[in-house]
């Protein structure tokens, strides 16, 4: 009897203890002590903060369809007196969503519904998707920011342009971004040299920095056979024939040559090729470099290429310069004598391989090169990289990171691979563009934002359609000859380079445009890129003029400004002394320059547009920095009365 | 909860007995949670170096959000005068008189409350009696924008002492 007492008694004391650990293991949760500890540190604050309830707080965001319990710990989140709080009790940063509406997972990543920290941070077995590291942070507005530009998330937005910029397109599919172009290779025997061929093809941005061409990393025997295969392309697209050099080109004298290139070299600065090409590393940023362009193209090429660019390169943004027989002949002297790279490899005559041809055209298909520049006859291969339109959503498992020991994680897998192409897998095919961290960086982020998830319609900001504006006839003709969508943005195409040009008309008077072709000077002197003077003649200033006068104008933007000595004297107090205009503006060299100078404004722009332009300048040109006063209308009509005056 | 010196009833005892034995066999069970062990990395291959493990001190040495929107719109808006560094002296500066105010002038930025900066920015040098060359940017940035701004200038100060 005292044996089985004696065993009741043990059980006893096991089933105790036993019970005793469920509410004892609850009491020790993580959590608990973290809200312990917020209640303790409130009472420190200043101000009085309401103390935390014990327990598990969860978030349901059913739109997102998402379940967040990181506010358990992460306590002082809405309380602005937590700002310089140690986490995890620090408030948000002040952001454009209510994180109340939008949860936390859905832009940090991580476990909601876990309640440790580890859990939550999500580096667990059988969690894909971590929190993200905040250098890759803004990846997440990319799922449902599908826009240009993401006004709070500048490292996306950069990510995307590089996406764009580089052509990623060409090889992968990639959500909205289109291909770019780049210059078809037909013709491209009877127009480079062969020993710069090589080179080229060894490293691009030996020969220019900036190019978008990456480097291929191809053997010496890749190089030569595909040299040997695009040597052979001699015809041009669209059957077009290079124009026969003049004769004092080829068999002028000495003495003649030299000063037919003084001539051309006046014309080429008078055409201010520099705004848009670097010559050897110093200008500008869209066209390629020019500072050793001799050594690369032959006389023959250059002089019909600059007659008329599209003809050989069709599509190409380089405008057609109105210059006569002379004077293009000047220009290549010019060239010829001055952009040479004298320090350029010479490749030897070699042998080439006997089966060249087949051989260049398999590696040209290999490497895709088709992918981005067209050549007749060849057939694209569309798609070559793996598919990146949901490449955010990549699980752990698909991923093979080879040798390599970086951390395995998909932002550092594609921050790698962004980074050194080949590094996971020696029979990898993917070029290197050589991105810096920073933009290595900012690509990453844009590939973790291309998740393809389902998100509801109301949550996601779609991009602009396209712009679908095409000019026709007469003036469309001038615009494609000029290449003015390579700087100028007419009704929401083109580049941003120069001024927008949609409402032209409503803003400037017909004789200053007319006057502006023919001697472009710069507004703004501190832009790099200036209006190349491109030579047109008076009757092309008409056409544009004209077409102008009736598209790229508003009658809103009208108004009649009376004109008197009062409203002059108060215009005159308002730009110097309450609004301080001089600041940014110059008047006769007195004031800053930021903003153009406004010697003349009476003889360059409308009233209607002064007016209207002051009361909202971002209405017009939403990137300006021009401040928006809030004025009345009898302060920009004073305003406006004083700069009209100034002619 | 029972104690044992209230249970007399034998048929009880060997039910809680029972019970004391599967809990305890699925106390075990639960102790034998398994660890998540993230996979490791061959770390005796890493010729590459391309780590890109997140370096906590770096990040903590980062600009918060607030600042680097801040640093955004003060990019844009701000640094043609005040300078990229906050130094007072952007490309436009010397066009001025009196100069931008140095936001490195910790003294100076320091005997100001956010709030008086906040209102220089939305109504500009004429709002609070300076002078009417620093431009207000109210009509142009918000509330939310300017106080980013504040931030990140703080922050300039801040580096400065």
């Amino acid at each position: 009897m005292t044996k089985l007492r004696l065993s009741f008694a043990l059980s006893g004391v096991v089933f105790f203890v036993v019970l005793a650990i469920a509410p004892l293991k609850d009491f020790f949760r993580e959590w608990k002590w973290y809200q312990y500890e917020y209640n303790g540190l409130i009472t420190e604050l200043p101000r009085r903060v309401k103390p935390a309830e014990i327990g598990i707080k969860q978030l349901w965001v059913r739109g997102l369809d998402r379940i967040d319990r990181c506010g358990t710990c992460h306590l002082g989140l809405s309380e602005p007196a937590l700002q310089q709080a140690r986490q995890p009790f620090r408030a948000h940063p002040r952001i454009d969503h209510d994180f109340e509406e939008f949860g936390c997972t859905v832009c940090h990543e991580g476990q909601g519904a876990a309640t440790t920290y580890k859990g939550s941070v999500g580096n667990v077995e059988y969690w894909d998707k971590p929190m993200y590291p905040t250098k890759f942070m803004e990846a997440s507005c990319g799922k449902c920011h599908k826009e240009k530009e993401v006004l709070r998330a500048p490292i996306l937005t950069f990510g995307r342009e590089l996406i764009e910029e580089s052509n990623c397109a060409a090889c992968h599919r990639t959500e909205g971004f289109e291909k770019q172009w780049t210059p078809s290779l037909d013709g491209i025997g009877s127009k480079v040299n062969r020993s710069w061929l090589v080179n080229w093809l060894k490293n691009p941005k030996a020969y220019f920095a900036k190019t978008r061409m990456p480097n291929f990393f191809l053997t010496d025997d890749e190089v030569n056979i595909l040299a040997d295969f695009l040597m052979t392309l001699k015809t041009f697209p669209r059957d077009a024939t290079l124009d026969r050099l003049p004769a004092v080109l080829t068999s002028g004298t000495e003495p003649q040559r030299e000063k037919l290139a003084e001539l051309g070299a006046t014309r080429l600065s008078e055409a201010r090729c520099i705004s848009c090409h670097p010559i050897n590393g110093r200008g500008g940023t869209v066209a390629t470099e020019l500072g050793k362009v001799a050594s690369k193209v032959n006389a023959a090429w250059l002089y019909s290429y600059m007659k008329n660019p599209k003809r050989l390169q069709p599509g190409v943004e380089m405008p057609r310069y109105r210059f006569n027989e002379t004077e293009l002949a000047a220009v290549v002297a010019s060239i010829q004598s001055e952009f040479v790279d004298y320090e350029m490899e010479e490749r030897p005559p070699h042998t080439p391989d006997p089966s060249y041809f087949e051989k260049g055209r398999a590696l040209f298909k290999k490497y895709n090169c088709s992918g981005c520049h067209e050549l007749g006859g060849m057939t694209k291969a569309e798609e070559m990289g793996p598919d990146l339109t949901s490449i955010g959503a990549k699980k752990l498992y698909e991923i093979d990171f080879g040798k390599s020991s970086i951390e395995q994680a998909l932002p550092s897998y594609l921050f790698t691979k962004v980074k050194s192409p080949r590094v996971f897998s020696p029979t990898m095919k993917m070029p290197s563009y050589e991105f810096t961290d920073e933009e290595a960086q900012a690509i990453t982020v844009a590939l973790l934002g291309s998740t393809e998830e389902e998100i509801p319609a109301q949550f996601k900001v779609q991009p602009k359609p396209r712009s679908t504006y095409a000019p026709q006839g007469e003036f469309g003709k001038l615009v494609d000859d000029l290449a003015c969508f390579g700087c100028h943005t007419m009704f929401g195409r083109g580049r941003l380079v120069a001024t927008d040009l949609t409402l032209e008309a409503s803003q400037a008077q017909r004789k200053w445009i007319e006057k502006y072709f023919k001697i472009p000077y710069s507004l703004r002197p501190i832009l790099p890129e200036r209006m190349p003077n491109l030579f047109v003649s008076d009757a092309e200033i008409k056409v544009m003029v004209n077409y102008m006068e009736k598209v790229f104008i508003a009658d809103s933007v009208e108004r009649e400004v009376r004109v008197d000595q009062d409203s002059m004297a108060k215009g005159k107090i308002l730009y110097y002394e309450k609004y301080g205009c001089q600041a940014c503006h110059q008047i006769n060299l007195k004031g800053g320059y930021v903003g153009p100078a406004l010697d003349k404004a009476g003889s360059r722009l409308k009233p209607g547009w002064i007016f209207h332009w002051l009361k909202d300048p971002q209405a017009f040109k939403p990137e300006t920095i021009e401040p928006k006063n809030n004025l009345t209308d009898e302060e920009a009509e004073a305003l406006t009365v004083f700069l009209m005056s100034l002619k | 909860m029972r104690t044992p010196a209230s249970c007399h009833n034998v048929e009880y005892h060997l039910m809680t007995h029972v019970l004391a034995i599967v809990a305890f066999v699925m106390l075990l069970m639960s102790c034998k949670e398994k660890e998540a062990t993230p996979q490791q990395a061959d770390e005796t291959v890493d010729t590459l170096q391309t780590s890109v493990k997140v370096d906590e001190a770096a990040e903590s040495r980062l600009l918060s959000y607030e600042q680097r929107q801040g640093r955004h719109l003060y990019l844009k808006y701000c640094s043609v005068c005040h300078g990229e560094e906050g130094k007072g002296d952007g490309f436009n500066a010397f066009n001025l008189d009196p100069k931008p105010r140095d936001f490195t002038d910790v003294a100076y930025m320091n005997a100001l409350s956010d709030v008086r900066v906040a209102e220089t920015m939305s109504q500009g040098g004429r709002g609070v009696n300076r002078s009417p060359l620093m431009p207000s940017w109210g009509g142009r940035m918000s509330k939310k924008e300017i106080a980013y701004v504040v931030d990140y200038i703080r922050s300039i100060s801040v580096k400065a002492e």
